[in-house]
């Protein structure tokens, strides 16, 4: 075989198939476009409909609110990525909430003990999910529901759904404390430390090993399998990090509620982490979209439920607003990997 | 005898986008007998068929059927004018009965709910037929797989057929449950039905076929009474002229062993395989579809399972046993499901590239270096000369042999000492085969260790240095580089049959 006849061979690309697929690939791209697109305009709407919005009292609000949820969002992030999805992080974020107020009561330690018990309790229930799911290869679905449901009894049963404010004021103190980096505006060390846990996972997933790893058992995780990737033990850590984001969330929330209770992670706020998610352009399919997104869709998310809030919409009404959202998006979702055939 | 054939194709010509599938084929069966249809890989068979089931249209051509002319639009016209098949892989419902599957296309109803007496009783009628002990309430998966069959058979047999095409029937059959399938087929011989006959197995033929058909290149080169051939003349007529083929390289083959295997067992799967394989040696595994031949190569690096068996990999000059997880380190691995194990079709062909070898691009920080893994994809992208409009293009958008390249090009990349290759240039063009099998002799002349699987016995002849033929799962026999076409037909055909006795 002569170089000729190679070169002669591969001289003829099929161009027009090239251009076609490219244009395929912008349409899905600007149908998924299409949502987020509407719901900037809903929010900018709200944003302008809503007396009061920008004080800078409701703005900084809504950031700290947001805090939790992003940060939800982001662990949930590692698990849609591969194609999976971790029910139980509200769950798992009011359990290891009162796990830590119960030492700080019941043991006497530390309150700093206390936030890293929060932390070493979110870690072991991410395990016991990541275990099933990556190695007893069980529904990941069936899976965190079944911890969620578990998981909120157990929290309900222990405090006999009784709030419970053990953290002394220095928690408070350090948790709530307010940088006065500009004159007159102070600024919650929350919302610069969110800002960091994004950055961190942004990083770890554009950069590191493990997020192209994670990208490709979302994709194929045959092939990943075959290219030699530990796909058991990528799957595995999705849950420890869904776990751990559940923990430093079960911090923030715990300190700015006052107290930890069993209803701190109510079932709407599965909702409201998934929606964040799939507004930032994670595919529920698995292998797109990323946390930076997914601090975006948090902050809408949030915007939308503030102003909604601010106008008096009753409670209800919002929960059937974010059920459309959700639904719209997947729907924007599966629109688009139509069109461009994966 | 009757002399007017009950089955008359004529002609038949079809051609799919670059492929001239079948040249005016001709095939004639009779009412009352069993008809083999033989020929190699890409000869014409399945595509014979499914103008025949009715699954895609001849370009040209006539069909008839008891001397009528017919026209074969769909699969329901297939079934209309009394023609049913017998497919190779099981396509029944595990969880579901006997009688559910027979009739799942045709339930029968009574005021729209499915009438349970009607089904069962047209279920008992074709079972006993069969002779079939099992109730029509049995669940499938509780069957074993000769009983299976039965029930695909008698699924075909609900319409009443006139002719019954049986696609390679026995693959998975023990020799008892192949006894009991031939008694059904004499019995329906019997009955007037017209059987068309489809396997490897030579042998099988002369025991149950009257007459037969090979195929080769979309053209029928031989017709007619079995008993006027030989299973020679058969093999000779499905590959054609006997010349040895000029082989494409020169032989660097060492003997010093890159990968030893040893008593690979996997129940009812691999039987005790052992092997060898040195460096610079492209050794073929040779044998057919089913026989175990993708499931060895699997196994040895942990993507199947694997029962006992050890296995032994030179690292840093001598042999170590290792586990399959860690033999994976070492042996890049290409599988015959390109767009399903291969590639991650909606990424880029930097990423794609770059998947095996991340490990080695990593910075101090953990991070991968994304320069570097830019100029290695572009290093490859031009020395395989794979067409992309640029690294960022989705694999998915390039054609099956640019991404074939960008597979092979993902553990060159990663650069290990053994390479498995299962049907690396399955649906290629020429060009595109030529090229990867360039890049596989240049494997070799660097001293890596290739083990190729292909179901081409052309391009394994051009490609390898010795042979090991596999059957039902186990190594039948090891031949030299310089084997005929004919002794690597025989051995694969011949040696089934000694594997089927044993």
């Amino acid at each position: 075989m002569t170089t000729e006849k190679l070169t002669g061979y591969s001289a003829a690309p099929p161009r027009k198939a090239h251009d076609a697929t490219q244009g395929e690939a912008l349409s899905s791209r600007l149908i998924r476009a299409i949502p987020i697109v509407v719901l900037v305009i809903v929010a900018i709407f709200l944003v302008f409909g809503v007396p009061n919005f920008f004080t800078q009292r409701n703005i900084t609000n809504v950031l700290v609110q947001a805090a939790p949820l992003a940060i939800m969002a982001i662990g949930m992030t590692f698990v849609m990525i591969t194609g999976g999805i971790d029910l139980s992080i509200p769950s798992i974020m009011a359990f290891s909430a009162i796990m830590g107020n119960l030492a700080v009561r019941d043991l006497g330690v530390h309150w700093s003990v206390g936030c890293i018990v929060m932390l070493i309790a979110a870690l072991l229930l991410g395990f016991i999910n990541g275990y099933a799911v990556a190695y007893l290869k069980m529904i990941p679905f069936v899976v965190t529901l079944a911890m969620m449901t578990v998981v909120t009894g157990a929290s309900v049963w222990i405090t006999n759904s009784v709030s419970l404010a053990a953290m002394p004021e220095a928690f408070f103190d350090v948790v709530l404390y307010r940088l006065q980096l500009i004159e007159g505006i102070p600024i919650p060390v929350i919302i610069p430390f969110t800002l960091l846990v994004a950055i961190i996972a942004i990083v770890v997933i554009r950069g590191s090993i493990f997020g192209r790893w994670l990208y490709a058992v979302g994709t194929n995780v045959r092939a990943a399998r075959v290219s030699g990737i530990p796909t058991q033990r990528v799957i595995f850590s999705t849950y420890l990090i869904s776990g751990l984001c559940a923990g430093i969330a079960a911090i923030i929330l715990a300190a700015r509620l006052g107290s930890a209770s069993a209803n701190m992670g109510p079932d709407g706020m599965v909702l409201d982490i998934v929606s964040s998610v799939v507004v930032g352009g994670v595919s529920i399919y698995g292998g797109v979209g990323g946390p930076l997104g997914a601090v975006f869709g948090a902050l809408i998310i949030q915007i939308i439920g503030n102003s909604l809030n601010l106008l008096e919409v009753s409670y209800y009404t919002t929960l059937i607003i974010k059920g459309f959202v959700i639904v719209a998006f997947v729907a924007f979702d599966s629109l688009g990997r139509r069109r461009g055939n994966g | 005898m009757i002399t007017q054939p009950h089955l008359d194709m004529q002609h038949i010509v079809k051609s799919f986008p670059g492929v001239q599938a079948l040249r005016g084929v001709q095939l004639q069966a009779w009412a009352g007998e069993a008809m083999a249809l033989m020929g190699a890989n890409g000869a014409g068979k399945s595509t014979l068929m499914n103008v025949l089931g009715g699954v895609i249209r001849a370009d040209d051509g006539e069909i008839r059927i008891g001397s009528k002319a017919v026209t074969l639009r769909s699969p329901l016209d297939a079934t209309a004018n009394g023609i049913a098949f017998v497919h190779q892989e099981m396509a029944l419902l595990p969880t579901m009965t006997v009688a559910e599957n027979m009739h799942i296309t045709r339930f029968p109803t009574r005021g729209g709910l499915i009438n349970g007496k009607v089904m069962e009783a047209r279920c008992n009628k074709v079972l006993s037929r069969l002779g079939c002990g099992f109730s029509p309430r049995t669940r499938v998966q509780d069957l074993s797989t000769g009983d299976r069959q039965m029930v695909e058979i008698a699924r075909a047999l609900l319409s009443e057929p006139s002719i019954i095409l049986f696609d390679e029937p026995t693959s998975s059959l023990t020799s008892r449950e192949k006894a009991r399938l031939f008694d059904v087929i004499r019995a329906l011989k019997q009955e007037g039905v017209t059987i068309i006959y489809i396997t490897h197995f030579i042998d099988e033929i002369f025991q149950i076929c009257e007459r037969v058909t090979v195929l080769r290149g979309g053209e029928t080169v031989g017709a007619g009474a079995l008993k006027d051939f030989t299973p020679d003349q058969i093999v000779q007529l499905m590959i054609g002229d006997l010349d040895v083929e000029q082989r494409e390289h020169r032989a660097v083959k060492t003997d010093t062993p890159a990968l030893r295997v040893n008593g690979l067992t996997r129940d009812g799967v691999l039987n005790n395989i052992s092997f060898t394989l040195h460096e610079g040696e492209i050794l073929g595994l040779w044998g057919l579809l089913g026989s175990g031949r993708s499931e060895t190569v699997r196994s040895v690096i942990g993507l199947d399972p694997l029962d006992s068996g050890t296995i032994e990999l030179r690292v840093n000059g001598a042999l170590k046993t290792v586990r399959p997880s860690e033999a994976q380190r070492h042996i890049g691995m290409i599988t015959e499901d390109r767009r399903g194990e291969g590639l991650l079709l909606p990424m880029s062909v930097k990423n794609n590239l770059s998947l095996a070898n991340l490990r080695q691009l990593l910075t101090q920080l953990g991070l991968v270096r994304e320069r570097d893994e830019a100029t290695l994809a572009q290093q490859f992208v031009d020395k395989l000369n794979i067409v992309t409009p640029n690294l960022r293009q989705p694999v998915r958008t390039l054609s099956g042999g640019n991404q074939q390249k960008v597979v092979v090009g993902r553990w060159l990349e990663l650069n290990p000492p053994i390479f498995f290759m299962d049907e690396p240039t399955r649906g290629l063009d020429v060009g595109a085969k030529a090229e990867i099998r360039n890049i596989i002799f240049q494997l070799a002349e660097q001293r890596a260790a290739v083990l190729v699987i292909s179901s081409e016995i052309e391009e394994m002849m051009a490609l390898c240095d010795r042979y090991l033929v596999i059957n039902r799962g186990q190594i039948v026999k090891e031949l030299p580089g310089n084997a005929s076409k004919n002794e690597l037909m025989a051995a694969a055909a011949g040696a089934a049959s000694e594997g089927m006795r044993a």
